[in-house]
């Protein structure tokens, strides 16, 4: 009985932190729309600062309490609003999500660089562990009597306000219309910068109360992760009451404690079970909550893609093909066998472009497919063993079809989830595998069957083999990748533009409106799904037999979240954008880092600052994906965009190219090096739309579409090119050539 | 009838309380309205018609300080407020209700007059004038606005109006989707508000519910009023300008 009770109040005091973090999630989520997928990296850097003060400065605790909870927390908030927040209003759901990630993986990598994650840090509870009450055998530390003491404060204090004050209702009301708040005479950006500045001082108080209770032992993705659980009890309120919040905290938290209280010890899974139950509940709240309603209106979004012809495609896949072989060309092997790896990446990117830039589904977790073919191929795909082992082309194709099936599964919340809910269901897929499937990795026994799923924590994945081509040189592997890549990528394109990828576009637009023309929603979601399933399975087995073996945190929700983050930025909606996606995710960090490493060994003296300059670089390509919420179609978009208003200006791409040619050139025959090829590259492609502005400026500019003809003479050109962009037949007899 | 709108009234009139001249207004690149000239005096009531997508929204918008003015004057009282916010807009007095429902559906019926306190009034004052009004609201008071019927949404959306004690009141699409009679009901009490004094603005497609209460009409067409005058006249035009344009 005495044990029971203690672990119940220890329950009670884990569900009272989740209560907290909870509830801060609810409070912004409220006020502005915004799922704030960094609240736990909020929560991990007050944590960290509160350390910092009273620890590393030996200040007393009631005064860096009062910095960081009193004064940190809201300016973060605040800040927050002020700089991000405010501006993804009318953006669509995967922008919204990919900026709080960005944020999440800015603050992760701020805080590494900050506090270095192998340095040990404790924090003490308040009081320390030995001040405690005790009733009847059961002991409570005071720091516990704190936890349960601030929830139910925060609790009533979070009802009065939203129910007791204008000022609460007024928060209630900004999310559904800022602009009718404004009509009544309320600021609403004041209104969201004060809800923003709550949450987070409610995440920073978290951190502060749960890393004692947890251990003490501070580390910067445990606590980002730990607050994640708090999605959990923030569903059971279906993100909106408090109360309900409360609860699903609670019984989080009792769960928790009980099954790593009460499960037999020899069962070997109980203790990743336990790690995983938020995640598992998470996923089981979202199928069992009652059915979101179809939205009837679409939603006014900024975001712009524009469907490119197969044509096109076909000759893009051409080209990179070609680009790729020749830039393999200069590369020595080590860069060989990094670049295909980002193009195994670039493909399982493809999932997503098919899913979210397409369907508008959104999977948080495009890795955890890629880490399920990767299971089913190693244990039924190889043949051989040592040098000789080789992946079958049949091991590939199972594991690809099982991929697709378990899409398939993990679709069935997404019939009835759209947008966040969805998010959150994927990302809870992934961590439970991440938690659950890649750390069994120790032998049981199950219908006579003794297996571990993932033995030793890593897997050896040898080549792949099919007839001919062996993927063990890297070159070869390269070349197949960027083969496959391109091949899928023109497949989706031509999906794209086919009725099938208008149903799915119209689904994406209004679900509503798409099944009341006769659409078979659900027919159309499991398809896309397992499509984008297998894709990434395909280029899950491919990463690993690239990289020879892969362990668990290869496929962990990290990596998904970054690699998801990346292609955003590229530009969701376009196949170009999951290769810029693939590339940076898949090498691009290992690169930077290397790049500055190398840097930092050359020169001694300047090793700080080139080590200083990599961290800033980890945190800059985060601040990128910040820069989403102000350019939510994405880097491919924009560009393209520029090359397009180039078309007629012929001098100037000719030009462009010729310089390439030149640079490559100088590059092959070791005049200049691979390093400074890729800068000016890089600085070539980006400055000819604007060269090209300066020297054929009459061919450049265009008049936006919308007002053509409006300042100007409406000549047969003028109508020509309206037909055009309309998708017209062109008038007969006009003389297109003409202008330019 | 007065003549309460276009240029050339008479000097020994009041100020008009609202005034727009040679307003242009714009989303993003493409300007909407092309120098729009209107004005309501104190007490007047202006309906501003026209057919689908002639400004009539804009300008409404343009008032309330939701769209900023990018040439010309916009002037409460004699005041020139170019790039007033709204927010500020709402505390001088002028109280605008939005075409659709101009009510959060997400709050109570209590807590959406809460929410209209936002320029200084007193919810119990709001909460009196509304009921006594609109009974059906009080018996209603503690449900979620939105579960409302779309003719209760308007009247809780109008009772903003009521109890706030606003200078102008604008006014955009009232009778949008609703029964004759809840509109007749709405106009109603419209023009007891003008009774006691307040201004009004009111854009409208179904002329006939609004014209036995305005003093002056004006036809938009194309982002611009194109003519102002009594609401007999205008109407006339109106009928012609949509068979013919
Ligand atoms: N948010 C917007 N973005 C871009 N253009 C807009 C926007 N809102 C309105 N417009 C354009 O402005 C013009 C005027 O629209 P407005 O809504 O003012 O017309 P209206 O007279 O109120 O029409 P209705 O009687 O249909 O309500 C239209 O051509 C419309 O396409
Ligand atoms: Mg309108």
């Amino acid at each position: 009985m005495t044990t029971f009770l203690t672990f119940t109040i220890l329950g009670l005091v884990l569900g009272a932190v989740y209560a907290i973090a909870a509830s801060g999630l609810v409070l912004t989520y409220n006020t502005s729309g915004i799922f704030n997928f960094a609240h736990g990296a909020q929560a991990m850097l007050g944590t960290f600062l509160y350390w910092q003060l009273t620890y590393g400065w030996g200040l007393p605790m009631w005064l860096s309490l009062i910095i960081v909870v009193g004064v940190v927390g809201p300016a973060m908030g605040a800040a927050l609003h002020a700089l991000i927040m405010k501006g993804l209003r009318d953006t669509a759901d995967v922008t919204k999500i990919v900026v709080t990630v960005a944020i999440l993986l800015g603050m992760l990598f701020l805080s590494q660089w900050i506090w270095h994650p192998e340095d040990a840090r404790i924090m003490e509870m308040f009081f320390g562990a030995g001040a405690k009450v005790e009733f009847s055998g059961v002991v409570i530390r005071y720091h516990e009597i704190i936890c349960l003491l601030a929830a139910a404060a925060i609790a009533v204090g979070l009802r009065v306000l939203f129910t007791r004050s204008r000022v609460g209702v007024v928060m209630r009301g900004a999310v559904d219309d800022p602009d009718l708040l404004r009509r009544c005479g309320h600021n609403p950006d004041r209104i969201a910068m004060l809800s923003w500045a709550l949450g987070s001082t409610l995440a920073v108080l978290a951190g502060v109360l749960i890393t004692p209770v947890g251990g003490g032992a501070l580390e910067a993705n445990a606590l980002t992760l730990l607050v994640i659980d708090a999605f959990a009890a923030a569903m059971f309120g279906r993100l909106r009451s408090i109360p309900r919040t409360f609860a699903g905290a609670m019984v989080l938290g009792l769960a928790a404690t009980y099954v790593a209280a009460y499960f037999p010890t020899d069962w070997t899974w109980a203790g990743n079970l336990r790690v995983s139950l938020p995640m598992i509940i998470l996923f089981v709240v979202l199928i069992v909550l009652p059915q979101d309603r179809l939205r009837g209106a679409a939603i006014r979004t900024r975001e712009r893609y524009r469907a490119p012809t197969v044509r096109k495609a076909v000759t893009s896949g051409a080209a990179l093909v070609a680009g790729v072989f020749l830039l393999a060309l200069l590369m020595d092997d080590t860069s060989i066998t990094t670049f295909g790896l980002g193009m195994t990446f670039a493909i399982i990117a493809l999932s997503l472009t098919v899913l979210t830039g397409y369907a508008g589904e959104l999977n948080l977790a495009p890795l955890s497919f890629g880490a399920v073919a990767t299971i089913v191929a190693f244990h039924f795909g190889i043949t051989g063993t040592g040098l000789a082992a080789r992946l079958t082309p049949w091991g590939v194709l199972l594991a690809v079809l099982v991929t697709a099936v378990v899409g398939g599964l993990v679709a069935l919340p997404a019939l009835r989830l759209r947008g966040l809910y969805l998010a959150l269901a994927t990302m809870a897929f992934g961590v439970f595998l991440s938690n659950m499937v890649l750390r069994d990795t120790t032998e049981h026994t199950l219908f006579g069957v003794t297996f571990s799923l993932f033995p030793n924590g890593t897997l050896i994945v040898p080549p792949l083999q099919v007839g001919p081509l062996d993927l063990r040189d890297g070159r070869t592997l390269l070349m197949t990748a960027t083969v496959l890549f391109a091949l899928i990528a023109i497949g989706l394109v031509a999906l794209r533009n086919s009725g099938y990828g208008r149903r799915l576009a119209a689904m994406k637009d209004s679900p509503a409106a798409s099944a009341m023309l006769g659409q078979n929603l659900v027919k159309l979601k499991f398809g896309v799904f397992m499509l984008s399933a297998a894709i990434a399975g395909l280029g899950g087995v491919l990463m690993a037999s690239a990289g020879g073996s892969v362990a668990g945190d290869n496929f962990h929700i990290m990596a998904s979240l970054s690699l998801v983050m990346l292609t955003v930025v590229g530009g969701i909606g376009y196949v170009s954008g999951a290769l810029f996606g693939g590339l940076m995710s898949g090498v691009g960090f290992t690169i930077i880092i290397g790049t500055f490493n190398d840097l930092a060994a050359a020169t001694p003296p300047m090793e700080t600052i080139f080590k200083s300059l990599g961290h800033l670089a980890m945190v800059a390509t985060a601040l990128i994906g910040m820069g989403v919420g102000k350019n939510p179609s994405g880097m491919v978009h924009d560009l393209f965009e520029s090359y397009r208003a180039l078309r007629n200006a012929r001098p100037v791409l000719i030009g462009g190219a010729a310089a390439q040619a030149v640079l490559y050139v100088l590059a092959l025959t070791g005049v200049i090096g691979n390093w400074w090829f890729a800068v000016l590259t890089a600085c070539l492609v980006m400055m000819l739309p604007v060269f090209g502005r300066m020297l054929a400026p009459t061919a450049v500019r265009e008049t936006p579409l919308e007002l053509v003809g409006v300042d100007e003479p409406y000549t047969p050109e003028l109508r020509d090119r309206l037909d055009r962009e309309l998708g017209l037949a062109p008038a007969l007899g006009g003389d297109r050539h003409a202008v330019a | 009838m007065r003549d309460g709108t276009g240029a050339g009234s008479g000097a020994e009139e009041p100020a008009p309380l609202l005034e727009l001249s040679g307003v242009r207004a714009a989303y993003g690149p493409i300007e909407v309205l092309h120098g729009v000239d209107l004005r309501v005096g104190p007490g007047k009531v202006v309906a501003l018609l026209g057919p689908n997508g002639g400004g009539k929204s804009t300008t409404m918008k343009v008032c309330a300080g939701l769209l900023p003015v990018t040439g010309g004057e916009l002037r409460f009282a004699g005041r020139r407020v170019n790039g007033v916010s709204a927010e500020d807009a709402a505390r001088l007095g002028v109280c605008s209700i939005p075409e659709g429902r101009g009510i959060f559906p997400n709050l109570t019926v209590r807590e959406n007059l809460w929410v209209a306190t936002g320029t200084g009034a007193r919810l119990r004052d709001v909460e009196e004038a509304a009921y006594s009004r609109f009974p059906i609201l009080a018996e209603r008071r503690d449900q979620l606005a939105g579960s409302l019927s779309g003719g209760q949404q308007q009247m809780l959306a109008l009772s903003r109006a009521l109890g706030t004690n606003p200078a102008v009141l604008l006014l955009d699409e009232l009778s949008m989707g609703l029964a004759p009679m809840i509109v007749t009901q709405m106009y109603d009490t419209v023009a007891q508000l003008v009774a006691e004094g307040l201004s009004v603005l009111v854009a409208e497609q179904f002329a006939r519910a609004v014209l036995p209460i305005a003093d002056t009409a004006a036809l938009m067409l194309n982002g611009r009023v194109v003519s102002a005058g009594a609401p007999a006249e205008i109407e006339d035009q109106l009928s012609s300008s949509y068979l013919g344009g």
